[in-house]
């Protein structure tokens, strides 16, 4: 399964003299369900809008379903659904109107699992879009890019404004979406928690770049914070080869490093007579080692 | 929820991976005699759908267990547990928990808690979960 849904490379994206993507390269297999995450500013929107050819990159090649995102072909627009971070749909509206006027485009809508999800996640259809708040409106807005159960699915913060029941009933109706490991998701959140527990891959977007691709199970698997005690004061040139951060305090050290094993501790206990103990990270400390070099 | 008996519970936000928290459960399950040999797994189906996790992450924990030998995939049924499972005998058992137990009297004393106060906290766990 080598093959990319998404496949981004080498991707340059500029507004004016703010450089916000310098090289971006991602591919994203068929079944994925991949995490975006980055700090705010680091560019995930433009990156989504790059990849769905709402944007034009200005160096650097994409390829969406196999095709230039910016000339899209309609077969293609019908196997893609997309909602953005911020909705917006026609105030005048009665949200029950917007979903129809929705389905009219796609033909293969399924009317009776949108009825499904607007009951489960409480959308009103007789309520006006104009009267709907932020919450109600991003639910809505899920709705209209999952009901025709597309093959790829590109969510721009997703939960960011729905309360914790909404965003678990959003994470159920992503497990039924993608249990076939034919659909494909990519949605970018800084919520960490939703993201291990639906996620197969992360990305992180860093200063313009995707500085790490790949499983969240070994991402959890290899990045270690080691907690070092020494015989002696540690020099403050303390170092660990590739490190992501450390901090030296007298005899011990806090390390995050990328890639823990065996034969990193044996030459730390060694090389310093210290006492090496490997504390496990969960998603949202690696996004924190990672953003505080 | 009622049709099985057997209790899984995950930690998304765990530094450890959630099919391997599955892993440990069901060895520990098999090793503690609560699943017995000949009996079947939920199915990935069923597990992921309750803990409300992807599907492809109960997949790997089975295959895995499988791996090990102390599951097997029997066609049409499912992952049954394993007659000669290697996690058998008492010490290997407390081998096992040992490293949870060393993990919360770390937690206790972080927490300054004394040699007492933290037994009295496994007592009362004990007595709420009867075996």
């Amino acid at each position: 399964m080598n093959e990319c849904i998404i496949k981004a490379t080498n991707v340059h994206k500029r507004f004016g003299k703010t450089k916000v993507l310098t090289g971006v390269d991602l591919c994203v297999p068929r079944g994925a369900v991949v995490g975006l995450l980055g700090t705010n500013g680091s560019g995930k929107s433009t990156l989504i809008k790059c990849l769905l050819g709402l944007l034009r990159v200005d160096d650097g090649d994409v390829q969406t379903l196999a095709e230039d995102p910016w000339d899209l072909s309609a077969d293609a627009k019908e196997r893609l659904g997309y909602a953005p971070q911020e909705a917006k749909l026609y105030a005048w509206m009665k949200a029950g109107q917007v979903v129809e006027y929705t389905a009219a485009f796609y033909a293969n809508w399924d009317a009776r699992w949108v009825q499904d999800l607007m009951r489960r996640w409480e959308v009103e259809p007789e309520q006006r879009v104009g009267t709907l708040s932020t919450g109600q409106l991003q639910k809505l807005s899920l709705v209209l890019a999952l009901g025709h159960r597309p093959e790829l699915l590109v969510l721009d913060e997703p939960v960011a404004s729905l309360d914790p029941k909404a965003r678990r009933e959003f994470l159920r109706s992503l497990l039924e979406i993608t249990q076939d490991a034919q659909h494909t998701v990519l949605f970018s959140t800084h919520i960490t928690s939703d993201l291990e527990r639906v996620a197969t891959h992360v990305a992180f977007l860093q200063g313009g770049r995707i500085s790490f691709f790949g499983g969240l199970d070994e991402l959890k698997e290899q990045v270690k914070r080691l907690r070092i005690t020494a015989a002696a004061d540690l020099p403050s040139t303390f170092a660990v080869p590739g490190a992501m951060r450390t901090e030296v305090d007298g005899r011990t050290a806090l390390v995050a490093v990328p890639k823990a094993n065996d034969h990193l501790l044996d030459s730390l206990r060694s090389q310093w007579q210290a006492d090496v103990t490997v504390e496990n990270l969960n998603l949202e400390e690696i996004f924190l080692e990672l953003h505080d070099a | 929820m009622a049709s099985s008996p057997l209790r899984f519970e995950i930690h998304p936000s765990s530094g450890m991976p959630i099919y391997r928290q599955i892993m440990a459960q069901v060895r520990a399950l098999v090793a503690g005699g609560k699943l017995s040999a000949g009996e079947l797994l939920p199915s990935v189906r069923q597990m992921a759908g309750e803990l409300e996790i992807n599907m492809m992450t109960v997949s790997k924990a089975y295959a895995r267990l499988e791996a090990e030998g102390v599951v097997e995939r029997v066609r049409g049924k499912g992952m049954r547990v394993r007659e000669s499972s290697p996690h058998g005998n008492t010490a290997e058992r407390k081998a096992d928990l040992r490293q949870h137990v060393e993990a919360m009297v770390t937690r206790g004393r972080q927490l300054g808690l004394t040699d007492e106060q933290i037994q009295a906290v496994v007592k009362s766990v004990l007595k709420e979960w009867p075996s």
